[in-house]
């Protein structure tokens, strides 16, 4: 059976095919070829994951190292997804390049793979609900480089921030509310406003603002794109600001230690 | 201004109005008092929030105002207002729920700050005017209708209803029959239900467990058997009940077991609203972006 030293043996493989298909999307290859690639990189990496699982006679959900190997498999998943509905050619790089990182702490830091989380993330909720905030970020982080560079450059891209916002926002939408369903059943309220929560609420705000703005002004870009900054910044404030947030300190249930 | 067509401006000053009451209303009345909202009141407040939101949009065609609190321009500043009011609960230190605020204006109890409740209820307002207008069974308005409407009954079924929750801590001795139990404030409760507890032991194999063996009596009759687990509780006439406590002092040999009675009769319309809103978001990921509609709009 196979165990962490045998990441690698899979890894690599997994991340070389979906660094080719990448290429090959930028270089504007063929769509079919490009998702097969990207497809055969999935079901190396997913092999690795399924015999973990068996291995480990348990999901391997329960560590550090056991998460990141969802986020791996699961960024270039949706990217792969994005590709293939909006044939962006560049999504493809960022998703491979996420999922390297991902995979690189794997690797490198073997030391932590074994750290138990806390019992509160102990749960099936969690793997999902950090995965799709995991994505949410990494859509809507694009969408706000996309803005920076049409407000420096010039360069239209509205179509490409505007998508992914939408599918960011939905995604957001979908965390933000798995993670109500898991309060419910960890600590009996679905929503509490803690730091962490009232961040999260601000924040899908402030994207549901971007959204209405873009039907109720399609032509005023300028706030539009100046507004993708400042939901950006919520964001930033949600995902590990408040780590650092007076107002935060010793309140939150998010915050775990460091 | 407030000349035809109604626009953002308006909005904005909506907003900024309602702040401005809000503010009076605080230094009048004090903070929002939650409690109050116990049924029945929340239910009234339910009725003439529905009622009113059903007579302004059948008035809609005679009074401009109310046709325009359905378009994104009033809806645009109500959301950036809100959004606002969120952060600045979220820089500020909050007291714990149901404590009375530290600050003069109020802020730190953000929940019950009169301008953060006026202008999300204005949002709710909104939201349920909004949903009037595409309130047909067609196929391009369940989208529409999975979002908006899941957020306006989430919202409200939260809100009213949380003054409806009961949390409370009953205590239970082996051979004895208990239906009082505590809350937070250690205020003594009588139950419609009554739990008689025949035996309570910890068992450590497989896996370390505190189970109770009891039966539950309901006012109605129903007599219901069973065991009680952490992680396992039992549902009886809408109240779950959990697995607490013990007397930690004798151990194995305790003979009395702490329970954890729950009552949420709003939660069902609160997980409606969930997941409709969920069903909303998966639409959102398998529908058609802004653009592809346009051009296929073109090209049929």
């Amino acid at each position: 059976m196979v165990s962490w030293s045998e990441l690698s043996v899979f890894a690599l493989p997994a991340l070389a095919l979906w660094a080719v298909a990448a290429v090959l999307s930028l270089l504007g290859k063929r769509q079919r070829m490009v998702c097969a690639l990207a497809i055969c990189g999935l079901l190396v990496f997913g092999t690795y994951i399924a015999l973990m699982w068996l291995s480990l006679e348990r999901p391997p959900l329960r560590t550090m190292g056991e998460t990141r190997l969802w986020y791996s498999f699961f960024l270039p998943l949706v990217g792969l997804l994005t590709y293939s509905r909006w044939h962006y050619r560049w999504v493809l790089s960022f998703s491979t390049l996420l999922s390297a990182v991902f995979i690189c702490i794997n690797i490198l830091k073997s030391e932590i793979h074994d750290k138990a989380l806390m019992p509160a993330l102990q749960s099936p909720w969690f793997a999902p609900h950090v995965i799709i905030y995991m994505f949410a970020y990494a859509t809507t982080g694009t969408a706000m480089l996309l803005a920076l560079w049409q407000l420096l450059r010039g360069q239209d891209q509205m179509n490409a921030i505007d998508n992914l916002t939408r599918v960011g926002l939905s995604f957001l939408t979908i965390g933000m509310l798995f993670g109500a369903l898991w309060a419910k059943e960890a600590w009996g309220t679905y929503w509490s406003w803690d730091p962490k929560e009232t961040w999260a609420a601000a924040t899908w705000l402030c994207y549901l603002v971007y959204v209405h703005w873009r039907r109720c002004c399609p032509l005023a870009l300028r706030p539009a794109l100046l507004w993708q900054i400042v939901c950006f910044l919520c964001l930033q404030m949600c995902w590990w600001g408040i780590n650092y947030l007076p107002s935060a300190q010793g309140v939150s249930v998010h915050t775990y230690g460091g | 201004m407030w000349s035809k067509p109604l626009g953002m401006t308006e909005g904005s000053l909506v907003c900024a109005a309602l702040v401005a009451a809000g503010l009076v209303l605080q230094f009048l009345v004090g903070p929002v008092q939650w409690d109050s909202m116990a049924c029945p009141i929340n239910l009234l407040v339910l009725f003439f929030l529905l009622f009113g939101i059903v007579v302004m949009h059948l008035c809609r065609s005679k009074v401009r105002l109310f046709r325009w609190m359905a378009t994104l321009q009033a809806g645009v500043p109500a959301m950036v207002t809100c959004a606002m009011m969120t952060v600045l609960m979220g820089v500020t230190r909050q007291v714990p729920s149901g404590q009375t605020p530290v600050d003069i204006f109020g802020i730190t109890a953000m929940l019950s700050f009169w301008p953060f409740v006026l202008t999300y209820l204005w949002l709710v307002l909104l939201v349920g005017m909004v949903c009037m207008t595409r309130l047909r069974l067609l196929w391009r308005n369940i989208p529409f209708l999975l979002n908006h409407l899941g957020l306006f009954i989430a919202l409200v079924a939260g809100t009213l209803g949380n003054a409806d929750m009961q949390r409370l801590r009953m205590m239970v001795q082996e051979g004895k029959t208990e239906w009082r139990a505590v809350d937070a404030r250690h205020k003594v409760h009588e139950l419609p239900i009554a739990i008689e507890l025949h035996d309570f032991t910890i068992e450590e194999q497989p896996k370390l467990s505190f189970v109770s063996d009891v039966t539950v009596y309901t006012k109605g009759g129903i007599v219901v058997r069973d065991t009680i687990r952490v992680n396992k509780p039992m549902e009886v006439k809408g109240w779950k009940i959990y697995q607490y406590s013990y007397d930690e002092a004798k151990g194995s040999m305790s003979d009395i077991s702490i329970f954890e009675l729950v009552r949420d009769p709003w939660l069902p319309y609160v997980y409606l609203g969930i997941f409709m809103m969920l069903a909303g978001a998966g639409t959102g990921l398998i529908g058609k972006g802004e653009k592809e509609k346009r051009i296929n709009g073109k090209l049929e």
